[in-house]
């Protein structure tokens, strides 16, 4: 279900075509990083830390090396040492231990040899003497006075910094007075809440190949959400230039974020060119949730105030992020979440907490689905205090534009109004709640952002055209940059080959992320076919006989007085007499990238005897600006939804004293499957983005932000229990019901 | 003249100002301005924020123009999944 006030008349936008890669995707056909195999190809695995924490006081990889088919074993000490104040030093570090393990599961060595089973035999026999050092697993842990140091090398981001420390990064935002507001206040609610580190729990594991040549130059084939964000950290991890790189993206099974960075790449080829030979390094499940980025987990604390008539006066939160072991983690953008509503005091502070768990990395909008937990909590409490309809109280306190963000900044033309009113029009909201059941409800926020894309156009010969792009298709952007393409050229869709190149055949695009491809990309492309636009305007005045001022273009063809419209296919055809190839190249670093609100409505029952959940009806709202493929938007709400559902309800990372994750699998780490879950409504909002051609807010992130909190929301009506952390387990809920 | 929002760690070096005004017809230029008349601002806003202006989040703003009615927000750099 779509809702927009005045929907523009598109022939093309907004339409839902199978998307161009079905076909090898349905037939096994398509391509991911583990399908390549090359001739001649070694296999790689690694040797792990055991330990959580612990200096390396020698590495002996003698025996590995002249075991039956290893062809080379590399260590920390086969790539360059990056300054700590490099930008990728983190990185490095967590690509290959030097010195010192800083989680259980951090690579210290890696072996290629003819088999995998080989190589995994040799690295199993490399001969490790560690120095054990404190532990540091908890984010409590990690700010106790006298704390031992989870990493050496770092110095706390954002603020004054005297030296080595456990914090990560430092940031506040302040406006007006809180102090007197809440001093003045009807009402104040004041809650603690904690998450868990979780997974993306995408289904597809990194791997790539590497293939070295002997001139140098290295091929690479990866899964990734961005093969120039490849090139660029595989090629400082090694200490090249990332000219002497070619990456070329696989098809890509899942990343959610996850794979916004690199683990495996420098280290096949290093391999590679030690043995000369192609290398494959695939990781397994249980390196994948060892030893990948998880999100962080969080502890807040969050105080709002609020008027008899539902005014929201004041907040002041302090946001606490597990963020692993090393400092490459953006500590403000959990303070997005306070961007929804109008508060005229406001103080907050977010940190972020270094600690010997595996180096965070991003999970769609990174941070802010636990921020929002604890605040749509807050409001939820607030509403029920204050006995007034949850959307409702968000209506009255809701943003719109001109109205400030966190950090002061107005807000641009947003929907988060009309996201709320969908909502509150909805058949499920106006639908009374089963009997037995609770309904909650909770809402999200997500910047987005733009960054640099490319795109060239090639209109070929039979009046068909390739759009060549540099984001890897991750959740349907082939379809939509082929739905943009034939809008603009006015050719059907299925005339279009959206196709995505390597590194050498396509300008430089920033790496996924921020909900960017089809707005950045996709205004790349827009930029390509009016640039083309123009010159088949040119082409068609010198085939009519007329000036190019005369000609214009309408539906798929130049049309001029007195003359038969000229169609595309017929300008193709005389390219060679009027010019030569018709192929445009379009590159930008996108501002402008809309936000986006999201509201969530859930009905769930609480089974008392067993503490299990279960979700008997979901609804999830958000502003799309515009829906070019309204397929693609609806599966990137659902799936947001459903990892929000995952986080709230069953997933954890469960640590021994060591740091030694225990339920590295997918049995025991659970995410939902189809059979816990009904079907995820979807209500896409459609407020245009005046920044972007056809109206485009990236849709990726914004739909994992509300589902913590509207199930804490449903949970607690259903209880009356305030489930302040999650994963709301079962046996977290029974434990909650049995506390007086 | 462009008016120059801090966040609160920066507000150490303008003896808790929240709201500076500055010259300069580029970002850059204004931060070299603040660098003048503040030393380590400049530096702390080179490095260690991204510029708001006009509605929209620059990551590298040094170039971009502004005028004498200009808001500018420096927010810590932003990131995303």
């Amino acid at each position: 279900m779509t809702v927009a006030a005045d929907p523009p008349a598109y022939k093309w936008v907004g339409t839902r075509p199978i998307r161009h890669d079905g076909y090898e995707k349905v037939i096994g056909k398509a391509r991911f990083a583990a399908d390549l195999d090359l001739p001649g190809q070694l296999h790689a695995a690694y040797l792990r830390s055991p330990h959580g924490h612990a200096r390396i006081v020698s590495i002996d990889t003698t025996t590995a090396a002249g075991m039956p088919g290893v062809k080379a074993v590399v260590t920390g000490a086969d790539f360059p040492d990056l300054d700590p104040t490099d930008p990728n030093f983190d990185v490095s570090v967590n690509v290959m231990a030097r010195g010192t393990v800083l989680y259980n599961g951090h690579a210290l060595a890696a072996v290629a040899a003819t088999t995998r089973a080989e190589a995994a035999a040799a690295a199993a026999a490399i001969q490790v003497e560690y120095e054990l050092l404190p532990v540091v697993l908890t984010l409590d842990e990690s700010m106790a006075d006298g704390a031992p140091l989870v990493n050496e090398h770092n110095v706390t981001k954002f603020v004054e910094s005297d030296g080595p420390s456990n914090l990560a990064t430092v940031n506040v935002l302040e406006r007006g007075d809180v102090d007197a507001a809440f001093a003045t206040a009807d009402l104040v609610v004041e809650r603690e809440f904690d998450t868990a580190h979780v997974h993306q729990g995408y289904i597809e594991p990194h791997a790539c190949v590497v293939d070295v040549g002997p001139n140098g130059k290295a091929d690479v084939w990866a899964s990734s959400q961005g093969h120039f964000m490849v090139r660029s950290l595989t090629a400082a991890t090694l200490g090249w230039e990332p000219s002497r790189i070619k990456v070329t993206p696989a098809e890509i099974g899942g990343g959610f974020g996850g794979k916004t960075t690199i683990y495996l790449e420098p280290v096949a080829a290093r391999l590679s060119e030690m043995s000369g030979r192609p290398v494959k390094l695939v990781m397994t499940r249980e390196e994948v949730l060892r030893a990948t980025g998880p999100a962080p987990a969080s502890k807040s604390r969050v105080k709002i105030a609020a008027s008899d008539d539902g005014d929201l006066t004041a907040i002041e939160c302090w946001f606490g992020y597990s963020v692993g072991c090393t400092n490459d983690f953006a500590g403000l953008v959990g303070a997005m979440s306070v961007a929804s509503y109008k508060f005229p005091n406001l103080k907050l502070e977010a940190v972020g907490v270094l600690t010997n768990t595996p180096k965070t990395a991003a999970y769609r909008a990174p941070s802010a689905p636990q921020a929002a937990f604890a605040i749509e909590s807050v409001i939820d409490e607030l509403a029920q205090a204050l006995d007034m309809d949850p959307i409702g109280l968000r209506l009255r306190n809701a943003v719109a534009e001109g109205d400030p963000t966190a950090m002061g900044m107005p807000h641009p033309r947003i929907g988060f109004i009309e996201c709320l009113e969908a909502l509150r029009d909805s058949d499920h909201y106006r639908s009374p709640v089963p009997d037995g059941a609770a309904r909650g409800v909770g809402t999200g926020f997500w910047f987005n952002i733009g960054e640099q894309s490319s795109a060239t156009v090639n209109l070929n010969e039979d009046g068909t055209a390739t759009v060549i792009t540099g984001s890897p298709d991750i959740g349907g952007s082939r379809a939509s940059m082929a739905l943009m393409a034939a809008e603009e050229l006015g050719i059907d869709v299925y005339r279009i080959t959206p196709m995505v190149a390597d590194t050498e055949s396509v300008g430089f695009t920033d790496v996924t992320e921020g909900s960017r491809a089809t707005f950045s990309t996709g205004m790349a492309v827009v930029n390509a076919c009016r640039d083309l636009i123009e010159e088949l305007r040119a082409r068609a005045a010198t085939i009519l006989g007329v000036e190019q001022d005369a000609v214009t273009w309408v539906d798929g063809a130049a049309v001029a007085d007195g003359q038969d419209p000229l169609p595309l296919s017929a300008i193709a055809a005389r390219a060679k007499s009027t010019g030569g190839p018709l192929t445009v190249t379009a590159s930008l670093n996108a501002a402008g990238a809309g936000p986006s609100f999201a509201v969530h409505c859930c009905d769930l029952t609480v089974d008392e005897e067993t503490g299990q959940v279960a979700i008997l009806r979901y609804t999830a709202v958000q502003d799309a600006g515009t829906a070019i493929h309204p397929s693609y938007v609806e599966g990137q709400l659902q799936g947001g939804t459903v990892q929000g559902i995952g986080w709230a309800l069953n997933e954890e990372y469960v640590f021994d004293d060591d740091g030694s994750l225990e339920n590295a699998s997918f049995l025991d780490y659970r995410i939902p499957v189809a059979s816990d879950l009904p079907m995820i409504d979807t209500i896409i909002v459609e407020v245009p983005n005046p920044a972007h051609p056809y109206g485009v807010r990236g849709v990726g992130e914004t739909g994992i932000v509300p589902p913590l909190a509207t199930i804490a929301n449903a949970v607690a009506r259903a209880t009356s229990t305030r489930m302040t952390s999650l994963p709301m387990s079962p046996p977290k809920i029974l434990a909650a019901l049995d506390t007086p | 003249m462009p008016r120059v929002h801090l966040m609160s760690d920066h507000r150490r070096f303008t003896d808790g100002e929240a709201v500076v005004e500055s010259e300069g017809a580029t970002v850059g230029a204004v931060i070299a301005d603040l660098e003048q008349r503040y030393p380590g601002l400049g530096e702390a806003l080179t490095h260690g924020a991204s510029a708001g202006v006009n509605g929209e989040i620059h990551a590298e703003p040094q170039y971009l123009e502004v005028d004498t009615d200009t808001d500018i927000y420096f927010v810590a750099p932003l990131t995303g999944g």
